[in-house]
C-alpha cells in the first residue's frame, strides 16, 4: 500500500504458460482494499490461469505481480498464502479423506494463534451453521454445496487479506448459489477484499465493484460492474440478453 | 437429508458368482484347511514357526511403510527402496563392529547401547540417503509422465546395489552375533528367544512413533493433506517440496532401523538382499493396500507369517525354494481379486 491509494493486488502485462501453450498474453489487473473484483469471461479466456499465477502455483514468464508494494511475481505458493492471499479453488479441491473439521484445519496451516484459529472456526460455523452440523463427517461425502461452503470457510480459515473465489457456483442448485453470494458479499463486509471468478457473470457483476472480461488470454474489457452489466457486447455474450 | 432421499434403491445382485471369484474362494479355503491340519498335527511347531513369522513380518513391515508412505504422497513406487534397506543394513555393520567395537557373543549394557547408537546412526544415514535420492532423481522429474520417474527409481535401485558391490565385494558378509539366544518363554515345548523379541521391542515403539508422527504432529498433517490433494495443499500453505522431502525422509528411516534389525537377526548380508526383502515388502505393501499404513503392517505380517509357514510346516509345506514364488504368485492374485488391498479403500482418486 505504498502507493497510498489502497492499491493491494497489481498484475502488469502478465504472460503465463502451459508448457508451450500462452494461456495469458498480457494481462493487467488491479484489485483495491476492500472491493469485490470479478473476472468474468467463457471457458479458457483465462480466469483460473490469473488465479494460478498470483498464488505462486504457475509462475508468469514475463510481466510482474505485486502484492501489497511486494512483487511476488516468483514467489512460492506457500509464502503467498503467508502474505495473506487465501483461495478457495475450482471444483473444490477439499482434503476428502479428512473430517470437515480437519479441513478447516488445514486452512489455518500457517498460523499459530491458537485463540484466533478458534475465532475464526466459530465464524466459518456462523456464516455456515450447515458445517457445523457435519464437522466430524469426511469432506469427500458432503454434497457439492456444502462442499462448496467448506472449501470457502477453509479459505477464510487463513484469515486472509485477498480472498480469491474460482468458480464458487460451479454445479449448484440456484438456493446454494444465493445462499454462496450472500456469503460472499458478507465476508467482504466484514473486511475481506475479494477477487471472484466466475461464469455465471450476472450474479458476479451483481455483487461486484469492478470487473474485467477476459476473452482468450487478454482483458477485453475492464470498467465498474454497474457500467459492464449496461455493456451491449456484455449483456450479449455473457449475460444470455439480447 | 436431500441427499438421502435421492439415492437410488439398490439393485438386487443375483449374478452367477464368477470363475475368479470361486476359485479365489477355493484357493483360500484350501490355505485354510492345510492351516488348520497342520495345526493339528504339530501344534508346538505350529506356535513356533508363528511367531517366527511374526518376527520376520516386524521387519518387512518397517521396509512396506516406506514404499506405502512414497506411494501415498506421490503415487510412486519407489524401486530404490529395497536398497536403501540394504545400505542400511550394510552400515549397521560396519558401525556395529568398527565405531562401537562390537564382537560376536559379547553381552552386557555396552551391546545395548551400542546396538541403540547404530540404530540411530543407521536411521539417519538411510534416512538422508533416500531424501537425497528424491532430490537428485524425483524431483525434477515432478510434473514429467508417471513412467518416467519410475524408470529412474529402477535406475537409481542398480546405482545403489552397485555402490553396496563396490563396498562390500560380492559375497556375503558376516555381522556381529550379539542378540542373546537365551529363551524368553518356553511354554508347553514352544520357545521364544530374545533375539526374535526384540526385533518385535525396537519395531513397535517406531511403528507408534510413526502413527503419531502423521497423526497428531503438524508436519503429519502436511503430509496427509499433500498426499490427497497437492495443489490444494500448496494453497494452504503447505512448503509441498519440504513434506515430500520430510516423507522421503521419514521412509528411509524406517528402512534404515529395517536395516540394523536385519542385519543383528539374520547376521549376514549381501548387495542383492536389498532386492529381494525389498520385493518382498513392496507385495506386502499391495496386500494391505498401498497408501495405506495400518494395512502395510497387516501386509508384511501376513507375508511374514505365509514365509514362515511355508518354510517350516512339515505336512505338504512347498519348501523354502518355493517361498519367492508364492510371494509373487499372492502378489498377482491380490491384483486381480482385490486391488485396492486389504484395508485399501477404493478412493476417486486412487483408481
Amino acid at each position: 500500500m505504498t502507493e497510498g491509494n489502497g492499491l493491494m493486488l497489481e498484475l502488469k502485462d502478465v504472460h503465463t504458460f502451459y508448457g508451450s501453450i500462452e494461456a495469458l498474453k498480457g494481462i493487467s489487473i488491479d484489485v483495491r482494499e476492500g472491493e469485490i473484483v470479478t473476472l468474468i469471461g467463457a471457458n479458457g479466456a483465462g480466469k483460473s490461469t490469473t488465479l494460478r499465477s498470483i498464488n505462486g502455483l504457475n509462475h508468469p514468464r514475463r510481466g510482474s505481480i505485486r502484492f501489497e508494494g511486494r512483487d511476488i511475481t516468483n514467489a512460492s505458493p506457500h509464502s503467498v498464502v503467508k502474505m495473506g492471499i487465501a483461495q478457495s479453488p475450482e471444483g473444490r479441491r477439499l482434503f476428502p479423506r479428512m473430517s470437515v473439521h480437519e479441513n478447516l484445519e488445514m486452512g489455518a496451516f500457517q498460523r499459530a494463534d491458537r485463540k484466533g484459529i478458534r475465532e475464526d472456526m466459530d465464524r466459518v460455523f456462523e456464516l455456515f451453521p450447515r458445517l457445523q452440523e457435519r464437522r466430524t463427517q469426511k469432506a469427500g461425502t458432503l454434497s457439492g454445496g456444502e462442499q462448496q461452503m467448506c472449501a470457502i470457510g477453509r479459505a477464510l480459515m487463513a484469515r486472509p487479506k485477498l480472498l480469491m473465489l474460482d468458480e464458487p457456483s460451479m454445479g449448484l442448485a440456484p438456493i446454494f448459489v444465493e445462499r454462496i453470494f450472500e456469503t460472499i458479499v458478507e465476508v467482504n463486509k466484514q473486511g475481506t477484499t475479494i477477487l471472484l471468478v466466475e461464469q455465471n457473470a450476472l450474479m458476479a457483476l451483481d455483487v461486484a465493484s469492478r470487473g474485467y472480461v477476459l476473452e482468450t488470454g487478454t482483458v477485453a474489457l475492464a470498467d465498474e460492474a454497474k457500467a459492464l452489466r449496461q455493456n451491449e457486447q456484455v449483456r450479449k455474450t455473457y449475460l444470455g440478453e439480447d | 437429508m436431500v441427499t438421502e432421499a435421492r439415492r437410488p434403491p439398490l439393485p438386487l445382485l443375483r449374478n452367477r458368482p464368477s470363475f475368479t471369484t470361486v476359485g479365489g474362494l477355493t484357493l483360500v479355503a484350501l490355505l485354510i484347511v492345510w492351516l488348520i491340519v497342520n495345526l493339528v498335527k504339530t501344534p508346538s511347531d505350529f506356535a513356533e514357526i508363528f511367531l517366527i513369522g511374526l518376527t520376520t513380518g516386524c521387519i518387512y513391515a518397517l521396509v512396506a511403510l516406506g514404499y506405502t508412505l512414497v506411494y501415498g504422497i506421490l503415487q510412486l513406487i519407489n524401486f530404490a527402496h529395497g536398497d536403501v534397506f540394504m545400505l542400511g543394513a550394510m552400515m549397521s555393520a560396519t558401525v556395529a563392529a568398527s565405531v562401537f567395537g562390537l564382537t560376536s557373543g559379547q553381552s552386557g549394557v555396552v551391546v545395548w547401547l551400542a546396538v541403540f547408537g547404530t540404530l540411530i546412526i543407521a536411521m539417519a544415514f538411510c534416512g538422508t540417503l533416500n531424501a537425497t535420492i528424491e532430490f537428485v532423481a524425483y524431483r525434477p522429474l515432478r510434473n514429467a509422465p508417471r513412467l518416467a520417474p519410475l524408470i529412474t527409481a529402477i535406475g537409481v535401485s542398480f546405482i545403489l546395489q552397485n555402490v553396496g558391490l563396490a563396498w562390500k565385494g560380492p559375497n556375503y558378509i558376516e555381522v556381529v552375533d550379539v542378540l542373546p539366544k537365551s529363551q524368553v518363554f518356553d511354554i508347553g515345548g514352544v520357545t521364544y528367544t530374545w533375539n526374535k523379541l526384540i526385533v518385535v521391542l525396537i519395531t513397535v515403539p517406531v511403528l507408534i512413533l510413526l502413527v503419531w508422527l502423521v497423526e497428531r504432529t503438524r508436519q503429519g498433517k502436511a503430509m496427509r493433506a499433500t498426499a490427497q490433494d497437492m495443489d490444494a495443499s500448496a494453497m494452504m500453505g503447505i512448503n509441498v517440496n519440504r513434506t515430500i522431502s520430510f516423507t522421503f525422509l521419514i521412509a528411509g528411516a524406517l528402512a534404515g532401523a529395517a536395516g540394523l534389525l536385519y542385519a543383528l537377526y539374520v547376521t549376514n548380508v549381501r548387495y542383492d538382499q536389498g532386492f529381494q526383502l525389498g520385493l518382498i515388502a513392496f507385495t506386502a505393501a499391495v496386500l494391505g493396500g498401498v497408501g495405506n499404513l495400518p494395512g502395510a503392517v497387516l501386509g508384511a505380517i501376513c507375508i511374514g507369517l505365509i514365509q514362515a509357514f511355508n518354510e517350516g510346516l512339515t505336512w505338504h509345506a512347498p519348501g523354502s525354494d518355493w517361498t519367492q514364488s508364492i510371494v509373487f504368485a499372492i502378489l498377482i492374485l491380490i491384483l486381480v481379486f482385490r486391488p485396492e488391498g486389504l484395508l485399501g479403500e477404493r478412493t476417486p482418486e486412487g483408481g
